[in-house]
């Protein structure tokens, strides 16, 4: 069959500016988008820089976007790609510097963010004898989380990193994770202060945009929650969180309900002046509208007491 | 059709607009409604998992006492009891020890039967686009409307989308805004995340999300925003003035809650859907509603 690829062109010894230069290339019909990519470099455009490595979607080097969609192009079938015509578009991931065409900056996008969350485990103290085994039911978890092969496809998805590029994301949060479960390392307090930094954990939405985009199943999203979960249970180091989270659990434990107007003031801290200042224009606006919900003045819900007894249920089974 | 309703915390709190607005057009529509009323907040995605997994057991279980599905009007609610009731239905030992644990204290155990779905959902799965055709009284014509889903409303696929015909619920909204007989304008971030979740942890990304889907929005000739989800509701439209001053533009994308949207075209005045109650001024919707009638 015959296809044409339009592919996203940067140079950075030419002009730098971005374009897109179109190839078509006859290609059998069982041919994969890679096989394409191939056949260019070979036989028309020496040039075309893209990564490329196991070719049977195991390592990741071939992530990049056709028709929009992100995914490996060594896997991705030509035919299914050109059910509404014979044009496929190439590019590479978004919001990530480029350094040549499809090739994009691996430091930037992950490796960096890999390394701030220390991803080595530092092992408490072996036992005296044998190997530091891990039950089998630790390691089973673990062994899924470590079937990352950092595609990058998690960060792709993530709501985040379009507006900040310096959220740490789903890929390398799910690194920190992998150390912080495993019970050989040495301080998994400290684990959790690391997943915690800025552009850390506190920082997702919790979209599960990446749990969805991940090819492997692993489940970023819930990885992120579990650490932040770990972190309500030891104490969270992120001060506003923390009050925010603080004013939450206690509203309904108290309540069983939401008192939505405390936890604006709880949040920003009774004795914080400045951040309630900042409060005023929006509590303003939802005055006039009659709207803002007046904080302690909250009903408690008919099973109220239920909720408190769960709450202390599960704070003990906790501990 | 009857359903244990559970409202959740916002649509009485910072959205007080949206319960009555919901209330009215279920009646009008004839769902049955027994409000479940002695049950605690879902967790929001806030609480950690072994504090809201017991609480939304509970939730379930005393809908299961009264034989009826749960009927949400909110996606984060949606989400978190669709999350909590997957693990619960998905694994009897863990159903087994939240009961155990938590529940039997109270007399109450829950067997794994109880359904929780979103009025969006009730309106596609259960009640039936023709009926809700034939309801229409006002055929929103001309009103150019943007989806917002809410996340918790399209993902995560076990627990939201479980099956490939289910799958469908991630268009259910851009296809009401049609059925209603309005113009939909589709916007890149209708899945995405409002910024609701990390206004506490970093303000500046998420009045930057609030400012990336009204701005699209407006941007493509959109009259409103229509979305299934009162949290997002407080932040698209509560922190749009913010996100403005962020973005330095105005904005100025009224955002109405689902039932307010479903209400004004089954014939509803924008007052009786409480528009006046929004921070972003729906003068442009309601000039163009009242035009229609």
């Amino acid at each position: 069959m015959q296809v044409t690829f339009k592919v996203y062109r940067k140079d950075p010894e030419g002009d730098g500016k971005p374009g897109r230069s179109t190839f078509t290339v006859e290609l059998p019909d069982d041919a994969n988008v890679m096989d394409g990519l191939l056949k260019i470099r070979d036989e028309m455009d020496g040039s075309l820089a893209f990564r490329a490595s196991c070719l049977r979607g195991y390592c990741g080097e071939c992530t990049m976007r056709i028709n929009g969609k992100a995914t490996f192009a060594c896997t991705a079938k030509v035919s299914a790609f050109t059910k509404k015509g014979p044009e496929i578009t190439l590019d590479p991931l978004r919001n990530i510097p480029v350094i040549k065409d499809l090739v994009f900056d691996w430091d930037a996008f992950l490796w960096n963010k890999i390394k701030a969350v220390k991803p080595w485990l530092e092992p408490n103290e072996a036992p005296a004898s044998g190997e530091n085994l891990l039950p089998d039911s630790v390691m089973k978890d673990l062994r899924q989380v470590m079937s990352c092969y950092y595609c990058g496809l998690c960060d792709e998805g993530c709501t985040v990193l379009p507006v900040d590029f310096n959220f740490l994301g789903p890929a390398a949060l799910t690194k920190a994770y992998r150390v912080a479960f495993d019970p050989r390392d040495r301080d998994g307090k400290e684990r959790l202060r690391i997943a915690e930094q800025p552009k850390g954990v506190w920082d997702c939405v919790h979209c599960f945009e990446a749990s969805e985009h991940c090819p492997r199943g692993i489940q970023p999203t819930e990885r992120i929650l579990a650490l932040r979960d770990k972190a309500f249970k030891v104490g969270i180091s992120h001060e506003k969180v923390a009050r925010h989270h603080k004013s939450f659990a206690a509203s309904v434990k108290d309540s069983g309900w939401v008192d939505e107007g405390r936890l604006a003031l709880e949040s920003e801290g009774l004795t914080n002046i400045k951040g309630l200042m900042k409060l005023l224009p929006t509590a303003a606006r939802a005055l006039v509208r009659g709207k803002a919900p007046l904080p302690y003045l909250h009903a408690k819900r008919p099973g109220a007491d239920q909720i408190k007894r769960i709450f202390e249920k599960g704070e003990q089974e906790e501990k | 059709m009857k359903y244990a309703f559970y409202p959740g915390c916002v649509s009485r709190g910072g959205c007080p607009e949206l319960y009555p607005s919901a209330v009215k057009v279920a009646g009008k529509l004839g769902l049955e409604l027994e409000e479940l009323k002695d049950v605690g907040c879902t967790g929001a995605g806030v609480l950690p998992q072994y504090l809201s997994d017991p609480i939304n057991a509970r939730t379930f279980a005393k809908a299961e006492q009264v034989g009826l599905p749960v009927m949400t009007i909110c996606s984060t609610c949606q989400g978190v009891m669709a999350q909590a009731n997957y693990r619960l239905k998905s694994d009897p030992a863990y159903r087994e020890e939240i009961n155990r644990e938590y529940l039997s204290e109270e007399g109450l155990e829950y067997k794994g039967t109880t359904e929780v779905k979103h009025l969006l959902w009730v309106l596609f799965e259960d009640y039936g686009l023709d009926r809700l055709k034939s309801m229409i009284q006002r055929p929103l014509k001309g009103l150019k409307v943007s989806p917002f889903y809410g996340c918790f409303l399209r993902r995560p696929p076990e627990a939201i989308t479980p099956t490939k015909e289910l799958s469908r619920r991630k268009s259910y909204l851009d296809e009401l805004i049609e059925v209603l007989g309005a113009e939909l304008v589709d916007i890149s971030g209708k899945g995405k995340c409002c910024g609701f979740p990390i206004l506490t942890a970093n303000e500046e990304n998420s009045l930057a999300m609030v400012a990336k889907h009204t701005g699209e929005s407006k941007g493509k000739g959109a009259d409103c925003m229509v979305t299934p989800c009162p949290l997002c509701h407080l932040n698209l439209d509560g922190n749009q003035p913010r996100a403005e001053s962020l973005k330095g533009e105005k904005i100025d994308l009224p955002i109405l809650h689902l039932p307010q949207f479903v209400g004004l075209a089954l014939g509803f005045e924008p007052d009786e859907m409480h528009l006046k109650r929004h921070i972003i001024p729906t003068r442009a919707v309601e000039t163009k509603v009242e035009m229609l009638t």
